[in-house]
């Protein structure tokens, strides 16, 4: 009897809280505009997922400059949570994106409760969206943000009002500027999260010692780059092994190693943020890699390495 | 046809003037070709410190049979221009690019003025080459004002003077031409150019540029270059931004990397 050839699966395909990644390499949310911007770079249909620049009910102008500031191993940024409005998105980006096969991830930002979900509600109407990532967490805004994410029953209440307006899958993106990430992650995925992201930026701060002034208008901004991994490593670790939801691991990661690592201790997925700025092929060459190792390492699928973390 | 990162091979790397380098570079030919404003981001592969790449103007463009030319202009100012001053014949750098809007170019104005400011002369060169070759009849019509702090910062002169009907040069010193700021020459001069006839590209510290404003008062057809630290160079970090007038009397932050480098001066709003 002539047997019939299964079709091979895709080894590195991820299913996370009802989202279907063809691979676990998502753009981080801030880092990569709203999918146009690296689209001239590389064929956009190769990644996993992209998180689109933070969206919020109304466009946001966002702070003064300078808003930057290089340090050692990465940077800082204030940039305040420039954005054209969900309205703008929804009718001037979203057509773009719903002409590539990846999973369009909407990060959402509210001023209160209230505009959190209004912005889900609209964005759960529009077609072409396939998850929302709700930002509990940028320190660079005064108001909503940071707030939210950095008490256990905000970040409950936002989660739970976003989760009421829609049916897409909610990943809560959570801040490492608290004492206890853990209790965070814990009270939103009671709140019913389908998945959390972590590490958005470190606060920090840069002097110009000529004139004592902050280097950021801001004064501080977040930390990114690969001078936070070590902290991102350590923090998805902990959530990973203390909450029953997928954890999408981010902070610092630059080449395939770095992202193996954080499957290795947890991670269904990664996010790649500040190492598109620097190289706007490290998604790619990342992907690649995957594939490589997992061969190298003779594993089936990459759910074969996820979580394998020997203490 | 997605684009590249590219490898640019340094062909030179020489300090022309005190602190500042002009590096010469071979790309492959699907760099494509420069227009005058534009710039490019550079790292050297592999380095995390500095972190970010570096946004460079370029001074002059060239192809060859098997080769894009590019020479880049730049003034030593920190770590990463440090690092890239050190660099030696043969190495080689990322570069992305090129990069941002370059400069409109004139009409039918008689007077075609350049002011630049210090390492501002760079992409204004490379505009008054593209001018001279592709509208040949641009040349008697250019006058070029060149500022420097001293005659050892006076940079591309040579050249300008070949290019340009008159090349003006002062100095904060006066070590070299007349001793002063660019824009105090212009003030005097501005009245030989009557607004409807003139276009004038500036490039230079935002200080110059902003005085320069002053001095034109809104009647004038200006073009400028900004510089600004960025991380991406693509329009992605949102970094690298500027505060512009919108056309309901608004005003945003424009992004210096996509929306620019290059301005309308009127567009500007400087606080």
């Amino acid at each position: 009897m002539e047997k019939r050839k299964i079709k091979s699966v895709n080894p590195l395909r991820v299913g996370l809280a009802g989202l279907r990644l063809k691979n676990p390499v998502i753009a981080a949310s801030g880092t990569f505009g709203y999918g146009q911007e690296y689209a001239q770079y590389m064929d956009l249909n190769r990644l996993g997922g992209i998180a689109v620049k933070g969206l919020s009910l109304k466009p946001r102008s966002g702070n003064p400059p300078p808003r930057i500031m290089e340090t050692t191993g990465g940077m800082l940024n204030a940039v305040g949570l420039q954005n054209i409005g969900v309205e703008a998105f929804i009718n001037e980006k979203l057509p773009f994106l719903r002409q590539y096969d990846v999973a369009v991830i909407a990060n959402i930002y509210g001023e209160s409760v209230g505009e959190y979900s209004k912005v889900a509600a609209k964005l759960s109407a529009a077609s072409g969206v396939h998850a929302l990532e709700v930002n509990v967490s940028c320190p660079n805004v005064r108001k909503g943000g940071l707030s939210f994410g950095a008490d256990p029953k905000a970040a409950a209440e936002v989660t739970r009002r976003v989760k009421g307006e829609t049916d897409l899958p909610v990943i809560v993106k959570l801040t490492p500027n608290v004492t206890d990430i853990v209790q965070i992650a814990q009270a939103v995925e009671k709140a019913g999260a389908d998945a959390v992201s972590l590490i958005n930026t470190l606060t920090g701060l840069a002097v110009d010692i000529k004139t004592r002034t902050p280097r950021l208008k801001n004064i501080t901004g977040g930390l990114s780059g690969p001078a936070i991994k070590p902290v991102a490593l350590r923090m998805v670790w902990q959530v990973a092994k203390s909450v029953g939801i997928p954890v999408i691991g981010m902070g610092g990661i630059l080449t395939v190693e770095d992202a193996l690592e954080f499957l290795i201790v947890g991670a269904c997925a990664v996010q790649i943020g500040t190492a598109n700025f620097i190289n706007p092929h490290a998604m790619i060459d990342i992907i690649d890699g995957l594939e490589a190792y997992l061969e190298d390492n003779k594993l089936k699928h990459i759910d074969d390495l996820v979580g394998t973390f020997k203490t | 046809m997605h684009k590249n990162i590219f490898i640019g091979e340094i062909c030179a790397n020489d300090e022309v003037q005190k602190d500042h380098f002009l590096m010469k570079m071979y790309l492959p030919r699907t760099f494509g070709a420069v227009l005058p404003g534009q710039f490019v981001m550079v790292r050297i592969a592999g380095l995390t410190d500095p972190f970010l790449s570096r946004p460079l103007s370029i001074y002059s463009f060239s192809l060859e049979q098997n080769a894009c030319v590019l020479e880049l202009l730049y003034r030593v100012v920190g770590k990463g221009t440090q690092i890239l001053a050190g660099l030696i014949e043969g190495s080689q750098l990322e570069v992305l690019g090129p990069l941002g809007t370059g400069y409109a170019m004139p009409d039918t104005e008689k007077n075609i003025v350049f002011i630049a400011g210090g390492i501002g002369v760079a992409p204004l060169s490379l505009l008054a080459e593209h001018l001279c070759v592709n509208s040949p009849s641009c040349g008697p019509n250019m006058t070029f004002y060149l500022g420097a702090q001293s005659s050892r910062q006076i940079l591309g002169l040579d050249k300008l003077q070949s290019l340009c009907y008159a090349v003006h040069v002062c100095t904060d010193d006066g070590s070299f031409g007349k001793q002063g700021l660019v824009t105090d020459l212009i003030r005097k001069d501005i009245k030989k150019y009557p607004p409807g006839d003139t276009i004038i590209y500036a490039c230079g510290p935002k200080a110059m540029l902003k005085t320069l404003n002053t001095i034109l008062g809104g009647k004038y057809r200006c073009d400028v270059s900004l510089e600004e630290r960025m991380a991406c160079g693509v329009g992605a970090c949102m970094g690298c931004a500027v505060a512009v007038k919108e056309g309901s009397g608004g005003a945003a932050y424009a992004r210096v990397c996509c929306d620019g480098p290059v301005f309308g001066l009127n567009q500007i709003i400087w606080d």
